[in-house]
């Protein structure tokens, strides 16, 4: 069986991702090995360690061209004088807030966005009338440009909360929607027709069939829409906006305070990387069946 | 055994549809079979892959419908699938979320006409009966693939089906497992009494399982030939019963005229 073939081969790679105390050359190369052999399994320590070793790869070359003036420091400062700026912006601005607002701004419309898009996206795969009337629609929509919808939906919605609502909303609900009707189509036919056979109705179906078997790949896609959401918030908090991250990232820019700029932008980087790996701890824990 | 009055009834069953291509005309899959099968009889229906066989089953199964005639099931006729009527398929449908107990439990969930605790003791039954009663607990994906085919037979029965449809069950498998499983199959058929439509290609497989083999033809599918194999080999099967003489015989009978219907289509 290739699974079984499969699991083997991953308890081999944890196996060589500890090498022995002695810490001979031999187990250190057979831990490296997989790393560079094509497709090679993956082994959770080798794939950390070579993570972190890639941001400090990247933080130390930015240093040095900082340090050197490969690019003058008025427009690539230090890494040390973004992460003072960041703290003088947490401490003397309000930064703090800022990052709350952006932070419920993105989380509202992605849940709306999510509620609206689970049910329809299943609703488009279990009818045909529902899909293929829904489809050209969405497919329309969804190549619509968001940030030129911005003006529109300003003077639509006016410059409050709910016009920024309304661009993440548009920027994802389109794209999410069809993502969604693909992984509940993606589900073997045959997982249907027992459902039949076992005398289930198509709720009872849909609710204890469709909806487990899709549930871990539309985690994934919601993980990745979540971060779409962060391009769009930006976007919405630049053009009209007085508070939230991109709105401060803006302002700084006025004064060409490059090390704010800098640091607004990597809190978004920041706040992104934790919600990505807090929502694939969650995935590996809840489905530890694949 | 007369069609009249049996617990199976496929009268003048025909199936066609529309060719995909420019000409878009009419494909024959399945041309006025009729058959009938009795109560706790194991019918295999045996053909060239391809030939409409397993449509056939489907058809009585409810999941297809027929162009023209009819199945009829205990005398009421079939309008689509529901409980009475149990499909195992040769692609592992066991449920990847649940465990083996849980989905043989899952068999149990959608019967109204017993409550909890009898659920609970008839998952623990089939569980038993197919022998993974060790492996209650493991997720499907961490057992093998005769295992998990022997968890969707024991999820089919926990629902209480009057006839077992079978689609190449162990089409997939390696030879011993495939061996194992049909001795055991035979074995819970026999202390169940469950009608069953068995869908195969393979010869063997088919003079060992069967009451009686149904040989259809290639495209469109005909029946060519109805074997008696009870007659000749008698209701008791055991491992040895392959290493004996009118066994053999039989299966090169029916191997012979597998190879004509497999040669048309060649």
């Amino acid at each position: 069986m290739g699974r079984e073939g499969g699991q083997e081969g991953s308890q081999e790679g944890a196996r060589d991702a500890e090498p022995s105390r002695a810490g001979d050359q031999a187990s250190l190369r057979r831990a490296l090995a997989p790393l560079f052999r094509y497709r090679g399994k993956s082994s959770g320590r080798a794939d950390l360690v070579l993570g972190i070793l890639a941001f400090a790869g990247f933080l130390g070359l930015w240093y040095l061209i900082a340090f050197f003036e490969v690019v003058p420091q008025r427009f690539l400062p230090l890494p040390q004088e973004v992460l003072a700026a960041l703290w003088r912006m947490l401490t003397e601005r309000n930064f703090l807030d800022d990052i709350g607002i952006s932070v419920a701004r993105v989380w509202a419309a992605f849940l709306l966005s999510a509620a609206m898009a689970i049910p329809i996206g299943i609703w488009m795969s279990s009818y045909r009338i529902v899909g293929t009337t829904i489809e050209p629609i969405v497919d329309f929509i969804r190549y619509l440009p968001v940030p030129a919808l911005v003006p529109l939906l300003i003077i639509w919605f006016g410059i409050g909360e709910a016009s920024k609502i309304a661009v993440l909303w548009m920027g994802t609900f389109f794209q999410l929607v069809l993502l969604i009707a693909d992984d509940a189509k993606r589900i073997p036919r045959e997982f249907i027709e027992i459902g039949y056979t076992l005398g289930a109705k198509p709720r009872q179906i849909t609710r204890d069939i469709v909806l487990r078997a899709m549930f871990p790949s539309m985690v994934d896609n919601l993980r990745i829409t979540l971060g779409w959401c962060w391009t769009w918030i930006i976007v919405a908090e630049i053009v009209a906006a007085n508070s939230g991250i991109g709105h401060a990232i803006w302002s700084m820019r006025r004064f060409l305070k490059t090390p704010e700029v800098m640091a607004g932008i990597l809190t978004v980087g920041i706040i992104g990387l934790l919600t990505d790996q807090a929502i694939r701890a969650w995935h590996r824990r809840h489905f530890r069946y694949l | 055994m007369t069609t009249n009055g049996a617990f199976v009834q496929v009268r003048n069953v025909s199936k066609s549809f529309l060719d995909v291509g420019q000409d878009r005309e009419e494909i024959a899959v399945i041309q006025s079979v009729s058959m009938a099968l009795g109560e706790g009889e194991f019918v295999v229906y045996l053909g060239p892959s391809g030939c409409g066989k397993t449509t056939l089953m489907r058809i009585v199964g409810g999941l297809e419908t027929a162009s023209a005639g009819e199945v009829l099931l205990a005398g009421r006729p079939v309008t689509g699938p529901d409980r009475r009527k149990g499909m195992v398929f040769q692609a592992y449908t066991s449920f990847p979320w649940l465990t083996v107990l849980e989905n043989i439990r899952f068999g149990t969930k959608y019967r109204d006409d017993i409550g909890a605790a009898e659920k609970a003791e008839i998952a623990r039954h089939y569980l038993e009966l197919v022998g993974l009663k060790d492996f209650a607990d493991f997720y499907v994906n961490r057992i093998s693939g005769g295992m998990r085919q022997r968890v969707a037979i024991a999820r089919t029965l926990a629902a209480g089906p009057e006839i077992l449809l079978m689609d190449e069950p162990f089409g997939a498998l390696d030879a011993q497992t495939r061996d194992f499983l049909q001795e055991q199959l035979l074995e819970i058929c026999r202390l169940e009494r469950k009608a069953v439509i068995f869908v195969t290609h393979d010869v063997e497989e088919a003079v060992f399982l069967a009451d009686r083999i149904f040989m259809f033809s290639a495209r469109p599918a005909r029946i060519i030939e109805e074997i008696k194999v009870t007659e000749r080999l008698g209701p008791e099967r055991v491992a040895d019963t392959k290493a004996s003489q009118d066994f053999f015989q039989l299966r090169n009978h029916v191997r012979d005229l597998m190879r004509d219907q497999s040669r048309s289509l060649a």
